[in-house]
């Protein structure tokens, strides 16, 4: 449950308030409701991840790919490492970790602040 | 513990958080980059994406109709001349916002404030310059005429409605990247967008390399190797033109055309040379010569090429004009263009405008010179620089004479309390306070006939350019136009003397006494940044052009050309004959001959084969190339040495170095004179460099064969992008040309706009494209789109559109903007 309210949420307020919004609101919908912190945290984590996941699968589509194939050479040209790696999916996946720790950590603090107040 | 839990993941969370949303040293916030809701994701452009059918803007007066083609280009249709300017602002700012600042961010020094520390060396010589400055005294002067302050505000406006509605996930890519925003736009950005053509074009110097020379050899030697006109020439006004004016008196020349060198004062700053390869070609053939009997007129400025491009297509259309043509991102009107009557073309004349003055100050404290006899107080200027990652800003100091300011050399600057320093003061066209310049563009926009085209060639003032002319009443005209300083001969070719008024700029050329030429008995007229006329002009306007290489070559095609096509036009941009290698290469070869054992060189046989074009594929051109380049450093850096440190100086010219191939064999300067037991003659030099530029092609490109060592691969041409970001190029493009070449394509400079236009009683017709695209998105499907076409040679279509209803296939978009 926690997974659709904090997706459509985030949804909704991203479109208006910065990208952080996503820590506040996980924050306040498992310190509102959460049974344990392993829950909140995957809830949370999950809930971004699918989100930035499918938007930005979206909007890489619609561009043919294009944008990320320049972010990925310009990183990789101060990161070596990179350069062995499929652009792609290695961007997907640092956005995607970069979304659900932020969400899904304050998603635990959201839980023990509940556990605080009882 | 329940607390501790709490404090703990609060901690972390908001740590992690906090840590994502700030930049890391020159690595940007991440959680904003990636974000899909703001982060780069947001750049991605879709092929299918429209323009909105309607915008409401404030500021626009009247309803604008903005017609898309099929290659992003606006075709802006506006009831009145405001309104076409602020939208010319706004598309420009819309497809190329961040490039339009990072020029005026470097035109005014200001670009550590974004980039960090790496640029500072870059802003203190930009500042010290005076661009800045310059900029907003020209703009404070321009402003008195009405229209020009009219102009310069509608195209503000629009500029700033583009940035006012945007938000963070909006901003061009490189923005999120560097992480800065944007500021305002104002009529004085525009002028420093052209403080910045300004440098570019007439920012070089050779003054203080030739008074190195000077110093050393004398000045029979300076006068015999640095002649002030070439043996080889082909000027842009075509010999023999009669001058019809009365010439005004020109200056008495002082009895020392150079000051004295000051003992331990070596002369080194940092003010670039001349490059040869930032120039252009234009021409037009007349009626007489074109199978239409209308003229055809062609222009491609050469450039550093880089994306964003440095020009943007635009159709303009107003009750008082219906111009098409290249525009520069940040300045209104268009620059290099047509319209129904006429077509026009600029190329740089690069003449002597920058000038150096040795200065003797009275104490350290730089407060007063000598001057005529007398001391002068200078003027004091506190240049502040904030530089990112730099808690307190840095104060440099600038001080100025009336030659203008001083510029200090590295090592002065550390001895500055151990003696007075001399300091040298610049004299630059630049920094003229008046600078109507885009009026002149403003009235060829709008210009019918050759009449309009001299009246707004006199509102001109620098970077002087050759204005290449054509209109359908068959008049063709070109005319090395802009302020030209009223020098006696050879003055500026070396540092001068401040202290005597006799060096001083003491007036300037008349603008109708400009160098011109109309309807010619030869029938065509062309610029390839060669001296602009032969020496019976009156006047001294430099003693170094461009090599006339290209000249030559453009001029005999013309002549040779008859029923001449937009086509044949084409094929002469796009030519690749080498006149260097028919000049000198014969001779050279003879000298290899004489040894046997090259006969069985592979080298050798595919120089000997070679047609003497410099096309993509071919070995002789990289041979050939690379062998002349090694060939002049053998013979003059020993004694003209470019790489000094302290007191680097300039090589003959490539024509004065083949003629004393030719014609002094025996010249004392063959002779190495790094090698002391042994005398080098120049059959010596000439087969040494020879095996020498073998054996680096062979350790570089492993052994000869036509892929590895086709000229293309070797020379390589790249096209980065304008802030270095990587990923953001595209390198290693196919094609031929080179230095002096007229496909002027080099490693990193070449044609930044090609265009051939066919003059028509009805409607022209016009072909051109630049190596970019009209976005400057990177992900957009139009940021680097003309390049694979431009590399072949090809040419577009443009669509000049007779009035916003016209139907075509090539249109693929409209929008109307509003007024709010």
């Amino acid at each position: 449950m926690n997974y659709i309210i904090i997706l459509i949420v985030s949804a909704v307020a991203q479109y208006f308030l910065p990208w952080w919004v996503v820590a506040p609101i996980s924050f306040g919908i498992t310190a509102w409701k959460s049974d344990t912190a392993l829950g909140a945290y995957g809830s949370a984590a999950a809930a971004i991840g699918t989100l930035w996941v499918g938007y930005a699968t979206f909007l890489n589509m619609s561009n043919e790919g294009i944008m990320v194939q320049k972010i990925g050479g310009l990183f990789s040209e101060n990161l070596k490492f990179l350069k062995s790696l499929p652009v792609t999916p290695t961007f997907f996946a640092i956005m995607t970790i970069i979304g659900s720790q932020v969400a899904g950590l304050s998603a635990v603090a959201g839980h023990h602040f509940k556990a605080l107040l009882k | 513990m329940k607390f501790v839990k709490f404090i703990v993941s609060l901690l972390a969370a908001a740590g992690l958080t906090y840590a994502l949303n700030r930049p890391l040293g020159a690595i940007p916030a991440l959680g904003r980059l990636f974000s899909p809701f703001e982060g780069f994701w947001q750049n991605g452009e879709s092929k299918l994406s429209l323009p909105p059918a309607n915008l409401q803007l404030a500021g626009a007066k009247d309803e604008i109709d903005i017609v898309f083609d099929d290659n992003h280009v606006p075709h802006v249709f506006a009831k009145n001349d405001h309104d076409a300017y602020f939208a010319q602002g706004y598309l420009v700012a819309r497809d190329r916002l961040w490039q339009m600042e990072f020029y005026t961010l470097a035109a005014s020094g200001r670009l550590s404030e974004v980039v960090g520390e790496r640029a500072l060396e870059l802003d203190r010589y930009s500042r010290r310059m005076g661009m800045a400055d310059a900029a907003k005294k020209v703009y404070e002067n321009g402003k008195t005429d009405k229209i020009f302050d009219e102009v310069l505000n509608a195209y503000t406006e629009g500029v700033n409605v583009y940035i006012k509605q945007l938000k963070y996930k909006d901003l061009p890519v490189e923005y999120k990247i560097i992480g800065y925003q944007p500021e305002e736009w104002s009529p004085y950005k525009t002028i420093l967008m052209m403080m910045n053509m300004r440098n570019v074009l007439n920012g070089g110097s050779d003054d203080f390399r030739m008074t190195n020379a000077l110093s050393k050899y004398g000045m029979d030697v300076v006068k015999d190797l640095f002649p002030n006109y070439p043996t080889n020439e082909s000027p842009i006004i075509p010999a023999g033109t009669k001058w019809d004016f009365t010439p005004v008196a020109v200056p008495a020349a002082p009895a020392q055309v150079s000051a004295n060198a000051i003992a331990g004062e070596p002369v080194a700053f940092n003010i670039p040379t001349h490059s040869p390869e930032i120039g252009s070609n234009n021409w037009v053939v007349g009626g007489t010569k074109s199978a239409t009997g209308l003229p055809i007129l062609a222009n491609d400025p050469h450039l550093q090429l880089t994306l964003p491009s440095i020009w943007y297509q635009m159709q303009l259309c107003t009750p008082t004009m219906n111009v098409y043509g290249a525009c520069l991102p940040g300045a209104p009107g268009v620059v290099i263009g047509f319209n129904k009557d006429i077509a026009w073309g600029v190329t740089n004349v690069g003449s002597d405008v920058m000038d150096f003055y040795q200065i003797k100050f009275k104490d350290k404290t730089k407060k007063e010179y000598w001057y005529n006899g007398a001391w002068k107080p200078t003027t004091m200027r506190v240049e502040e620089f904030v530089v990112k990652g730099r808690p307190e800003s840095l104060k440099d100091t600038v001080f100025s004479t009336h030659h203008g300011p001083i510029v200090y050399n590295v090592s002065s600057e550390k001895n500055l309390n151990q003696t007075v320093p001399a300091g040298h003061a610049m004299r630059w066209i630049a920094l003229e306070k008046e600078g109507t310049d885009l009026m002149a563009f403003y009235y060829l926009n709008r210009a019918k006939n050759y009449d309009d085209y001299r009246k707004a060639l006199s509102y001109y003032v620098a970077p002087a350019q050759n204005f290449i002319f054509a209109s359908n009443q068959n008049d063709i005209s070109i005319t090395p136009n802009g302020k030209l300083p009223l020098k006696w001969k050879e003055q500026g070719k070396f540092i001068m003397d401040g202290s005597n008024p006799a060096n001083d700029w003491q007036g300037w050329i008349p603008i109708e006494q400009n160098p011109t030429a109309k309807n010619p008995a030869q029938g065509f007229l062309s610029s390839a940044n060669q001296f602009s006329t032969d020496p019976t002009y009156p006047y001294y306007l430099g003693w170094k052009f461009a090599p006339s290489e290209r000249a030559i070559r453009i001029n005999e095609r013309l002549a040779a050309m008859q029923k001449a096509t937009v086509d044949s036009l084409r094929l002469l941009q796009n030519d690749n004959f080498n006149v260097e290698a028919r000049v000198i290469l014969p001779e050279l070869m003879k000298i290899l001959n004489s040894d046997s054992a090259n006969n069985n060189n592979a080298a050798y046989q595919v120089l000997a084969k070679w047609n003497m074009k410099n096309d993509a594929t071919e070995m002789g051109a990289t041979i050939f190339e690379r062998w002349v380049k090694e060939l002049r450093y053998t013979i003059w850096e020993d004694e003209f040495s470019m790489k000094d440190k302290n007191n680097p100086m300039n090589y003959p010219s490539r024509s004065r170095t083949w003629e004393m191939v030719k014609k002094q064999p025996t010249a004392k300067w063959f002779d190495n004179i790094s090698t002391k037991d042994k005398q080098e003659t120049m059959q010596d030099i000439v087969k040494s460099s020879f095996k020498a530029t073998i054996d680096s092609l062979t350790m570089k490109l492993g052994p000869m064969t036509p892929v590895t060592w086709a000229w293309n691969q070797v020379k390589s041409t790249d096209i980065n992008h304008l802030g270095r970001l990587p990923g953001f190029g595209r390198q290693d493009i196919p094609n031929g040309g080179g230095g002096g070449i007229v496909n002027a394509t080099t490693e990193v400079n070449g044609p930044s706009w090609r265009m051939v236009v066919q003059l028509d009683k009805g409607w022209p017709k016009a072909y051109g494209l630049y190596p970019g695209g009209q976005s400057g998105n990177p992900a957009s499907p139009f940021y680097d789109n003309m390049i694979d076409k431009w590399a072949k040679g090809e040419l577009n279509e443009l669509f000049f559109m007779k009035s916003k209803d016209e139907k075509s296939s090539r249109i693929s978009g409209t929008m109307k903007i509003i007024k709010k």
